[in-house]
Order: C-alpha cells, then sequence, then structure tokens
C-alpha cells in the first residue's frame, strides 16, 4: 500500500471511530474529499506585496470564490489551486492558511527588509516539523530591486541565490525565486491594443522616447489616456522591457507575451512549484490530512482513537517521502553534517532539485539504470561506512533507500 | 560667551559624571566636540535597497558610493569638503593596538574597497572621502550607513540631522515608523527622503500617505520626494528642468536653509534631544535604586537580631530550670547514697550478731577484725563509686540542657578519692580472763554449799557433816558452778563484741557519711558553677553577636536614608536640566520649514 492509500485508510478509520460528533465527521469528511482534489498553494505576504496580481498571474483570468476569507482560484485538474490571502498584518488568520493550504508561496519584497516570523510559525506543528518544509520564498517585486532597470531580474536572480544561501532561509523554505509579478500578469493577458500601442511607441526615435521614460512623469507627459493604462498595467519595468523586445524583432502579441513570461521569471517560478510541490503532491496531501487528523485527536480525544494516533504516528515515521523531506531539511539547515560534494548528491537524490528519476541522477532519461545502479553501489558503501558518524549514516541510509527505489523502477 | 546649549551640555556632563556613568560622559564628550566643530553630519539612514547610497551619489553628482541590487553598503561612509578629492579606508577594532589606521585609497573605488575589506573580515571602521564640492563647503558632511537602519547607527554617528530614505513604491512600514520615533528622541531634526519616485506614477498619493503617517505618529519630518536616476541623467546632460524635476534642487535647498542655515538650532535641538535622553538614561537606574533602598528593609540583618534576641530569653528562661533541677537531682541522690549506705552497713551488723551469737570474741578477735575492716572498705568503695557515678550522669544530663552544642561545658573528670581514714583502728573489748584462781574460788564457793546442803541431811540420818555423801555433792556443786560461771563469762564478752563492733560501725557510718556528703556537696558546687559561667559565656557571645547585628542594622538604615536622600538630590537636579534642555528647544520650533509640494 502506499503512502496516499494509507493516509486514506486511516481518515475513513477515523470517520467510523467518530461517526458518533457531527463536528468531528464534518471535518473529517471535508479532509477526505480534499484528499483527492488538487494541491492548495497559499499566496501569503504582508502588505503590497502583490499577493493578488501574482496569483492572477499564475492562474490567469480565472474566476475567484470567496471562502474562508480568502479568494480561491481553480485550475485544472493537474495544476494547484491557488488561494489569494489578505495582508498578514491586517489579519490574516495565519492557523486558517496553515489549515487549509498544503503548501505556502510566501511573498516579501525585499530579502533582507522580510520577516519571516511567518515561516515560522508554519514549522510550530509537530506534524508540520515532522513532515518538513513545505513553502517557497518569492521576491515578488523583482523589478524594483534593480531600479526597474531592464536587466534587472537578471540581477534579482543573484540577489535571490545569495538570499538563498543563508542558512535561517535555508531552513524555512525550498526556494527562493524572483518574479516581477505586474510584468507577469501583464503579459498572461497581453491584449492587442496594448501591444500596438507598445508597437507605435517603439517605432518613436530612440533619444526622443529614452527622455520619455526616464520617469513615469515624463512618460505621462504625452497621450495621456493611451499610457496610463499601459503604465499602470506594464509598470516602467515592464514598458522598458516591452520596448526593448519590440524594437529587437519580438513582433507579434504572442511572441512578446512569452517572451515577457519568459523575462519575468514566472517560468522559474511555476518550474519551482512544480518541482518542489506538484511532483511531491502525495506527500503534501498526505501531510495535509495528518494535520486535519490530528487536530480532531487534540480536541476530541477518546480512548478509541488511540489506534488512529497509532497509525498516524507510524505513517509519519514510516513513509520514505517523508524522510526524504526531513532527510532534505536536515542537510539543507546543516543539522546533518556530510562532505560538501556528498552533501550536494544527497540533496539531488532524495529530489531537492526535481523528484524525477532524471532530476535526481542528474541524467538524461535514457542513462537511468547505469546512473542508478552507479549512485546505488556508492551509497550502499557510505550507509555502511565505519567512518560516518551515526546521523551521517542514517542520512545515507535514507538516500540508499531513494537510489533502491529509483534502480526498481528503471527495469 | 558660551551659547546656552553648551552650558546646558557642560551641565549634562557634569550630571553624568556625578552619577558615575563614564560611558555617558565619553559620549557626551565626543559629541560636545563635534557640535563645536561647526560641521553639520547629515547621516542616511534607511532599510536595505532603499537607494541610500544612491542618494548620496546623486546629491554629490560623482559614484562615490558603492551600489548595487543586493546588500551593498556594509561599512559607512563619510562625505566631507575637501580642496582636493581625498579618500581613506579607516580600520580599527581587533586591530586597535595599531590605533585606528588610515589608508590612503581611490576616490571612485573607496566605497567599494572598504565593503570589499569589511566582507572578508578586515576590522574597516568606515570609509572617509573628500570632495571639493559646494554642497559640503559650508561645513556638511554626509555619512552613508549600512543598513538595517538601527538607532546605534544614528548614535555611533553622531548625527546632527537624519535623512530616512525610503522608496516611493510603497509608504513607510510600521518598523520604519517605531525607527523614526526612536531617532526622532536622539536626533530630532529629520526629513525622509521619497526614493525612486521616477519608477511610481503615483509618488504623489505615496508622498501624501508617508506626511499623513509622520503626522499621525507626531513625528515632526518633512518629507522630500526625490529620484536619483533623474538626477544623474540630468547631471549627464546638464538638463535644468530634469534637474528640477528630479527633486533634489529641493532636497539640497532644503539641506542649505534648514540644516546648514540655522545650525545653531540644530545645534540647541540636539542638545535638548540628547539632555532628555542622558537625563532618562540617568534617571532610571536612580528610580530603582530609590524604590530598591525604599523597599528593601534589611530583613535578613533584621530577622537574625530578633532570633538573637529569643535564644537570650530562652537562655535566661532556662538557666533558674536548670538550678532547680541540679539541686532536685543532688538531694535525690544524697538520699539514695545515704540509703544505700545504711543499707550495707545494716547487714554487716546483722552478720556480726550472728557470728557473735557463736564465736568466742577472745578466741575469734584477730580474724573479725580483718573481716570487718575488709566489709567496711568494699562499703565504702563501693559507694563513693556509685555516688560519683551518679553525679557524672546528672552532670552530663544537666550540661545537655544548658549548653548542647558545648562538649567543653562539663569538667573533664570528677574527684575520684576514697575517704583512707574512713575506716579507722578497731580495739577488741577488754575481756577478764578466767584464771585457775578464780576458778578454784567460784568452785570452793559452789562447792561450800553443797557439802553443807548435804551434809546436814546426813547428820539426820546420823552420819558425821563431813561423809562421802556431802563431799561429793560438794564437788558436784562447786563443778556446776564453776561451769555456769564460765558461761557467764563467755556471754558478757559476746555482747561486750557486739557493742564494741557496732559502735565501730557507727564511727565508720558517721566519719565515712560526713566525707560523703561533703564529697557530693563539693562536686554540686564546682558543677553549678562551671554550668553557670558556661551559660554566662553564652549568654555574652549572644548579646555581642546581637548587639553587632543591631549595629550593622543602624548603620545600613543610617547609610540608605543618606543614600536615598542624595538620590532625590539627584534626581531633582537632573529634573531641572531636563527642564533646561527642554527650554532649549520650544516644541513649535522643533519643525524645520519643509517642503509642502
Amino acid at each position: 500500500m502506499n503512502l496516499a492509500a494509507n493516509t486514506r485508510a486511516l481518515l475513513e478509520q477515523a470517520l467510523e471511530t467518530y461517526r458518533d460528533s457531527p463536528r468531528a465527521v464534518g471535518w473529517l469528511q471535508r479532509h477526505l474529499d480534499r484528499f483527492g482534489d488538487p494541491l492548495r498553494l497559499a499566496v501569503v505576504g504582508v502588505r503590497e506585496t502583490g499577493k493578488s496580481t501574482l496569483v492572477r498571474a499564475i492562474a490567469g483570468e480565472k474566476v475567484a470564490d470567496e471562502q474562508a476569507g480568502m479568494a480561491w482560484f481553480g485550475q485544472s485538474r493537474h495544476e494547484p489551486t491557488l488561494l489569494d490571502t489578505p495582508a498578514l498584518e491586517d489579519g490574516a488568520a495565519v492557523e486558517n492558511i496553515c489549515m487549509e493550504a498544503d503548501a505556502v508561496l510566501y511573498l516579501v519584497r525585499h530579502p533582507h527588509n522580510a520577516e519571516l516570523d511567518f515561516l515560522h510559525t508554519l514549522r510550530d506543528h509537530p506534524i508540520a516539523r515532522a513532515t518538513a518544509v513545505n513553502a517557497i520564498v518569492v521576491l515578488s517585486r523583482a523589478d524594483e530591486l534593480a531600479g526597474g532597470r531592464p536587466d534587472a531580474l537578471i540581477s534579482a536572480r543573484q540577489v535571490a541565490r545569495r538570499y538563498r544561501r543563508e542558512p535561517e532561509v535555508r531552513e524555512l523554505c525550498q526556494d527562493v525565486v524572483p518574479v516581477a509579478g505586474l510584468v507577469a500578469f501583464a503579459a498572461r493577458m497581453l491584449r492587442d491594443a496594448e501591444f500596438h500601442a507598445l508597437a507605435a511607441l517603439a517605432a518613436l526615435p530612440r533619444a526622443e522616447l529614452d527622455a520619455q521614460l526616464l520617469s513615469a512623469d515624463r512618460f505621462l507627459q504625452r497621450d495621456g489616456e493611451v499610457r496610463g493604462p499601459l503604465l499602470e498595467r506594464f509598470g516602467m519595468f515592464g514598458i522598458r522591457l516591452a520596448l526593448t523586445l519590440v524594437r529587437r524583432g519580438t513582433n507579434t502579441p504572442d511572441a512578446l507575451a512569452e517572451e515577457l513570461v519568459r523575462r519575468s521569471g514566472l517560468g522559474d517560478l511555476r518550474d519551482a512549484i512544480d518541482r518542489n510541490f506538484s511532483s511531491r503532491r502525495a506527500a503534501l496531501k498526505t501531510r495535509s490530512a495528518l494535520l486535519g487528523l490530528d487536530v480532531v485527536l487534540r480536541m476530541e480525544p477518546r480512548p478509541s482513537a488511540a489506534p488512529l494516533a497509532e497509525g498516524l504516528d507510524r505513517i509519519l515515521a514510516s513513509a520514505h517521502e517523508f524522510r526524504e523531506l526531513r532527510l532534505l531539511a536536515a542537510l539543507r539547515s546543516g543539522r546533518t553534517r556530510l562532505a560538501p560534494e556528498l552533501l550536494t548528491e544527497a540533496e539531488r537524490l532524495v529530489g531537492g532539485h526535481g523528484t524525477e528519476p532524471a532530476d535526481r541522477l542528474g541524467v538524461p532519461a535514457a542513462d537511468i539504470r547505469p546512473a542508478a545502479l552507479d549512485v546505488l553501489r556508492r551509497w550502499r558503501g557510505w550507509a555502511e561506512s565505519p567512518e560516518f558518524g551515526e546521523s551521517a549514516r542514517r542520512a545515507a541510509a535514507v538516500v540508499l533507500r531513494s537510489c533502491e527505489t529509483m534502480a526498481t523502477g528503471a527495469r | 560667551m558660551a551659547a546656552p546649549w553648551l552650558e546646558v551640555l557642560d551641565d549634562t556632563v557634569r550630571a553624568c559624571t556625578t552619577q558615575g556613568r563614564p560611558d555617558l560622559v565619553r559620549r557626551l564628550r565626543e559629541r560636545r566636540s563635534r557640535l563645536l566643530e561647526r560641521k553639520l553630519r547629515v547621516v542616511v539612514i534607511g532599510e536595505s535597497g532603499q537607494g541610500k547610497s544612491q542618494l548620496i551619489n546623486a546629491l554629490l553628482n560623482a559614484p562615490v558610493c558603492a551600489v548595487g541590487d543586493d546588500h551593498t553598503t556594509v561599512v559607512p561612509t563619510v562625505v566631507e569638503h575637501a580642496e582636493a578629492p581625498t579618500a581613506t579606508v579607516v580600520t580599527g577594532g581587533r586591530r586597535a593596538i595599531e590605533g585606528p589606521g588610515h589608508q590612503p585609497v581611490a576616490v571612485e573605488s573607496v566605497s567599494a574597497e572598504a565593503n570589499r575589506e569589511a566582507r572578508s573580515g578586515a576590522p574597516v571602521v568606515r570609509a572617509e572621502i573628500g570632495l571639493p564640492r559646494a554642497l559640503l563647503a559650508g561645513g556638511l558632511a554626509l555619512v552613508d550607513t549600512p543598513a538595517p537602519a538601527t538607532l546605534e547607527t544614528v548614535d555611533s554617528m553622531s548625527a546632527d540631522a537624519v535623512l530616512m530614505t525610503t522608496d516611493a513604491t510603497s509608504g513607510l512600514t510600521q518598523a520604519e515608523l517605531r525607527l523614526l520615533a526612536q531617532v526622532a528622541r536622539l536626533c530630532p531634526t529629520i526629513i525622509v527622503v521619497l526614493t525612486k519616485i521616477d519608477l511610481v506614477p503615483g509618488w504623489r498619493i505615496v508622498a501624501e500617505r508617508v506626511r499623513v503617517a509622520l503626522q499621525q505618529h507626531g513625528l515632526p519630518a518633512s518629507v522630500l520626494p526625490v529620484s536619483a536616476t533623474l538626477r544623474l541623467a540630468a547631471a549627464r546632460t546638464g538638463d535644468k528642468a530634469l534637474n528640477e524635476e528630479s527633486g533634489f534642487a529641493d532636497l539640497i535647498r532644503c539641506l542649505h536653509r534648514d540644516l546648514l542655515g540655522q545650525a545653531d538650532l540644530l545645534a540647541r535641538r540636539s542638545v535638548a534631544a540628547l539632555t532628555a535622553l542622558t537625563v532618562d538614561a540617568l534617571l532610571e537606574p536612580l528610580r530603582e535604586q530609590l524604590d530598591a533602598t525604599q523597599q528593601q528593609s534589611n530583613g535578613e540583618a533584621m530577622s537574625r537580631w530578633q532570633a538573637e534576641g529569643c535564644r537570650l530569653e530562652k537562655l535566661q528562661r532556662d538557666a533558674s530550670r536548670w538550678q532547680t533541677l541540679l539541686s532536685d537531682e543532688v538531694s535525690d541522690l544524697l538520699s539514695d547514697v545515704e540509703f544505700d549506705l545504711r543499707d550495707r552497713t545494716r547487714r554487716i551488723l546483722v552478720e556480726v550478731d550472728e557470728y557473735f551469737e557463736a564465736a568466742d570474741p577472745a578466741r575469734t578477735w584477730e580474724e573479725f577484725e580483718g573481716w570487718l575492716r575488709q566489709n567496711l572498705t568494699t562499703v565504702a568503695e563501693t559507694n563513693s563509686e556509685w555516688l560519683l557515678d551518679r553525679f557524672e550522669w546528672v552532670a552530663r544530663k544537666i550540661g545537655r540542657q544548658v549548653a548542647p552544642h558545648r562538649a567543653d561545658a562539663l569538667p573533664e573528670s570528677l574527684p575520684r578519692d576514697v575517704p583512707a581514714d574512713a575506716v579507722g583502728d578497731l580495739r577488741m573489748p577488754r575481756v577478764e580472763r578466767f584464771g585457775v584462781g578464780q576458778k578454784l574460788f567460784v568452785g570452793m564457793r559452789g562447792s561450800y554449799s553443797g557439802l553443807l546442803m548435804f551434809g546436814l541431811a546426813t547428820t539426820i540420818a546420823g552420819l558425821p557433816l563431813i561423809n562421802p555423801i556431802s563431799l561429793g555433792a560438794g564437788a558436784a556443786f562447786g563443778a556446776k558452778s564453776v561451769f555456769e560461771e564460765r558461761g557467764n563469762r563467755l556471754k558478757r564478752r559476746q555482747a561486750a563484741a557486739k557493742t564494741a563492733a557496732h559502735r565501730y560501725v557507727d564511727d565508720f557510718f558517721l566519719t565515712y557519711g560526713k566525707h560523703s556528703k561533703d564529697t557530693a556537696r563539693q562536686i554540686h558546687r564546682a558543677l553549678r558553677d562551671r554550668l553557670s559561667a558556661v551559660a554566662d559565656e553564652l549568654r555574652a557571645e549572644i548579646t555581642e553577636s546581637a548587639k553587632s547585628i543591631k549595629q550593622v542594622i543602624d548603620t545600613d538604615a543610617a547609610e540608605k536614608a543618606a543614600r536615598s536622600n542624595e538620590i532625590r538630590r539627584g534626581m531633582e537636579e537632573l529634573t531641572l536640566l531636563r527642564q533646561r534642555a527642554h527650554s532649549l528647544s520650544p516644541r513649535q520650533l522643533a519643525a524645520p520649514r519643509g517642503l509642502t509640494a
């Protein structure tokens, strides 16, 4: 039986145990229904971090539901549902977010000024600790980091890379991704009229245009009724970037939209979501379900629920997915020490850079089997190596198990 | 004449010296010399990425401070006026043994160099730059600081005025407002510079929002929106209109008119703020000390003193009790001992009586005398042994009561001598000998009456007076008389021996009894004196200790009263100082004339 089936069985057992308590049944039923739903991704941040913009940029123009104080953006079956939450300082119910969402995108404007308290709160629950992190930090207004220059995103990527390596951040999130949310959103919804307006601007003489692009005020001095909405939608960075692209020969709306999306960092963000969340859907869903079950067990303790608590502990302790996640967190936070090159490899093998075998092994799909056998052999040695300390050997054993799974799967 | 603010500052320094705060004195002295320099230090603070370094570069139209998209500035940079461009990296800290090092570097790269060195762990304190700029010529010094902006930065740079940068893409955050409120207490001259207005179409709204927020928090700061990008572009092209649009023209005017032009006001305001802060810093511990002196009533010493008093009282109560106890015990002991003695001698006398029922003292006197002496000596020894043992037991019992913790309370040992003269000489009573002559005489006397009685009776039968019958009867009567006389004499001897023995034992009883009583009395007295002395010693000890504790308490109370008076006086002085500082800078003057654009 796999993780999902085990968890579902446990939830059904809980429903049976608590059938006389309407409140518990309602709660458990909700979690059971939710178990089959797409992943829920909450977009969280303080005021003016561009939460709604980013949600719309990822989801496109989907209709939002209001529920539990958050706007829900459903997408297709395989993509995560996005939750647009109120700003943290406006009293967003952190508890609620933790309970409703399977994973979190935490938006910050500037890496060094950001408050990471929320991410700490996310990890407070014992089950949350046992199943490691489920958050990505998004530098959501990455264009402003470099003063809106057309190359702002490149610079922002460097900032993000450096930020990701800080120990405090490594421990709290799986990745740090810069996104220019406004541009991404505008590009996703690029209208023909907007493209034409941009094309007309790009056609202006270079010197004249540059002078107008110096500041928002100057830009709006002429053609206010056309340029005003344009600036509103794209921002100075977006307009500068789009004009550069058009001038360089991106001459259809679709091509421009695609290029803008790419350059806004939205693509990277989606990849990061896929890599860190969608591919670990089962683990994340299980995590949420177990959190829900734990709430019931704590709110309405009863003797007959003892087997449930045992089952919960068993799943937490034995599921290999969770062991991988825990090891990943331990490696990233430096709690488990390995030699640097082993550390990098271990991180990759347990799915730190994507859970597909090709990602884990870092080889093309065709070479998976020999590569898997090779790492299997090496890590078996390390798992039993007397030179390793206790925690390093345990870590190697988890990596070994991942290697075995890949080797058997590749046959 | 010295400016009034200088007097207040000097008084504040003096107050710090009085309160024993050399750290504050040092800081104030530093500030004082800075204030007297007639140089205006404008410190630029702000969160990371708000354009602090860029603001200075744009102000000076020169790329002197390193700028970048990430956390760039690590060490402060001080930019001052100089005839020709100069630049140094100042090091100190761990290498402070060598004294602050000054290391000349090229002007363009000094800031980047300093940051690079600081990142690699070198103890760089700051970078110093001198530039020939008209803006700086009036004594203005611009200080670029690393993020995050903290109160310490402002303090350590001894700012005369603070430029707080915040970018126009968002208003002031709560954290920034909190920081501003703190900074305002230290350096009340604040200008909030809204940077990056070129990026934001709605910067005017943001500026208005910032102004409202500042007003709501009661912060007397003006808001100036600027764009460094525009300023640098204007410098490149020489475009006057663009320069005006960048907002820097306003900022420079503000620096000249509101800061440089009113140096005295700024100094007064700085001193007022500084004094207020210092006074608060001094008052806080004083208040705590005052509370401490008033609350804490030396409870521990007081309770110890009371405990000593209780002990003394108990000791006195005990003294009469143990004395009664001792005399009771001794009288019990004496009566017991006397009874024992009487009992033992009586038993000896009984034996003596029985002995002399049968024995003839004339023959066994020697043996008897030895036996009696022996017995009496044993009695004397046993009895005196017992007496001493009992005394020791009594002494230990009382000693435990009087001084339970003093092993030396009792005399080492009691005098254990048995009176040697108690058993005196026993002389044999004088008994007359029953000699042959006497026997003959007694026999003749007895035989005479028998001879006569039987001679007369036989004359009736016609026999002569002296006949064989009367002779026989005379002999028989004579023998009987002799026997009777011998028996009587034995009885007399025995009675005399008994009487002698009784008298002898009585003598012994009297002598020994007297001696034993004397011994008991002596020991009793010795014991009483010894224990009294111990009790007195204890009492003296306790009295002494109580006295010393009382003394401590008294001196302590006196000291406390003096201390609290001193503290109160100090607090009054400080309050006065604060009032003077306050009058230096009335609140309505506090807000510099800002732009309302």
